[in-house]
């Protein structure tokens, strides 16, 4: 069930919020290890605690009594937040992240705290210290990350939301990878406060979900504002810029098509489809990776004493970090303004911006290197590419799934709007969702 | 063209330093990046400013 379906069923007394919290951590999946810590008890305690509110008639609004998780970097009071590190494996929180309090008083009962990669630095999800997250499409693959085990546990149906962190496409790249809806909100409108950083000026919060309604109320809840997509959503007339270089040059062939059917169908629901020529990402993702290489290493140089705690792939980054020059990351930041300013005359042209949110379906475990159309590529790279300079605009972005590939891995299609135009990129994120049998599938295990 | 960082004397510069064997397999990625890198720098001038938000357009 969403979370609006689940809404109704609570107000219909066809099923209390305690039996849905035993639902879902019935449907926790070891195999999958998408939990760092699972909260039993404290989960039906507070469940039984927001049926009985709701029968004395106190209703917080769409969330009350809706099983949620937060991405082990979220601050929980009272509740350990790893951040899937060794070094914080004993770490317990005193007080919330102030996303957490903000779903807190929306009612929502906390099940766990979901599995990541390392410090949220990589896209794997493949934990050195908690194990790795599987992709609940094939167990072999990865769910993406850094916020994979949300991903996966939205995705297996365990919950309607969990939370994420999306600093080069944490929040989006699981969402594709996974076959479920991620939001990336504009720059600073959801508080980052409580939730362990990565990048000070990439780093953003947002919700994974099954549905982009159940994505508009999660945000909504979270602190943003705006209203949820109507049925039927209307999008005749919008302009949906379709790139003509660069999104579509080097993509998996069923990727490309999965996307293009989506601005068909965008187009046939009667939205306006503009060629646009978009600055060159390439150069942005170099800005992305010299403001991350720094800014990561700002937030963790303290642990480089325990390098032997650290995963290789999290200390070749902290290594890297420490050799930029603090001259370089300060003209990073100058390009960055450069760059924001080519990308924003885009929108005189355009409402939003369809992409692919990842190149290729979820590559295997363990797999370095990938082929994306002729080219071998690195797995990492390969698979932020379309996303990381994203972050460096600070533009809302939302990921839905938008097919399936013959072998039945979910396809993402990244939706990008202008700055704090969330209601335009969740309302066609709706009308593509409504219009196509994607959302709704589930992976059989 | 640009000089070239040496990316080892730096690495040892460091407090502390980075273990010379870690060292080695940094040096092909950090080449890389300063080849993309450098040459973006000439976009700069005496006006451009740091990035304040992704609504700053003034």
């Amino acid at each position: 069930m969403t979370i609006l379906e689940m809404a109704d069923a609570l107000r219909a007394k066809k099923v209390s919020s305690l039996e849905l919290t035993n639902e879902a951590l019935k449907k926790i999946d070891p195999r999958l290890n998408a939990f760092i810590t699972v909260l039993e008890e404290s989960a039906r305690a507070r469940a039984s605690a927001m049926d009985a509110e709701l029968s004395h008639g106190i209703d917080r609004g769409p969330m009350h009594g809706i099983p949620i998780a937060h991405k082990d970097l979220v601050y929980t009071k009272g509740v350990r937040t790893t951040g899937g590190s060794k070094i914080f494996k004993d770490f317990v929180p005193d007080h919330d992240a102030d996303i957490a309090a903000s779903l807190d008083r929306a009612g929502t009962v906390l099940i766990g705290k979901t599995n990541l990669h390392e410090f949220a630095y990589g896209i794997t999800s493949t934990n050195p210290h908690f194990g790795a997250v599987r992709n609940p499409w094939d167990t072999d693959r990865i769910p993406g990350g850094s916020s994979g085990g949300s991903g996966a546990a939205v995705a297996a149906g365990v919950l309607p939301m969990a939370t994420g962190t999306d600093t080069g496409g944490s929040i989006r790249i699981p969402a594709s990878f996974c076959g479920v809806t991620g939001l990336k909100p504009t720059f600073g409108l959801i508080s980052k406060r409580g939730v362990m950083p990565l990048g000070w000026t990439m780093d953003h919060m947002g919700p994974i979900t099954k549905t982009v309604r159940d994505a508009a109320v999660a945000f909504h809840a979270m602190g943003g504002s705006g209203a949820v997509p109507s049925k039927n959503a209307d999008i005749r007339g919008l302009r949906i810029g379709l790139p003509v270089n660069y999104y579509f040059d080097t993509l998996d062939l069923e990727v490309s098509e999965s996307v293009r059917t989506a601005v068909q169908t965008a187009a046939a629901l009667g939205a306006r489809i503009v060629d646009i020529k978009v600055p060159n990402i390439d150069e942005i993702n170099v800005v992305a990776r010299v403001l991350l290489l720094a800014e990561a290493t700002s937030v963790h140089e303290k642990h480089l004493g325990r390098r032997a705690d650290m995963g290789a792939d999290v200390l070749t980054l902290l290594d890297q970090g420490r050799l930029i020059r603090g001259s370089d990351y300060v003209d990073a930041q100058r390009l960055r303004r450069i760059y924001c300013r080519e990308f924003s005359k885009l929108w005189n042209d355009a409402d939003c911006i369809f992409t692919p949110t990842t190149p290729t379906p979820a590559p295997k475990i363990g797999q370095m290197t990938m082929k994306v159309g002729a080219v071998d590529e690195d797995v990492r790279l390969a698979t932020t590419r379309l996303m990381r300079a994203i972050n460096v605009l600070g533009i809302p972005a939302l990921s839905i799934p938008c097919g399936f590939t013959k072998a039945g891995l979910p396809i993402g299609l990244q939706i990008l709007g202008a700055p704090r135009a969330e209601d335009t990129i969740l309302r066609v994120g709706a009308a593509i969702e409504d219009a196509t049998a994607v959302v709704g599938r589930t992976p059989v295990r | 063209m640009f000089h070239m960082t040496d990316w080892k004397k730096t690495a040892a510069a460091l407090d502390p330093p980075i273990p010379e064997a870690d060292v080695e397999k940094l040096l092909p990625v950090m080449d890389a990046l300063e080849n993309s890198f450098r040459p973006l720098q000439k976009k700069l001038t005496a006006e451009s400013d740091v990035w304040t938000g992704p609504e700053d357009l003034a």
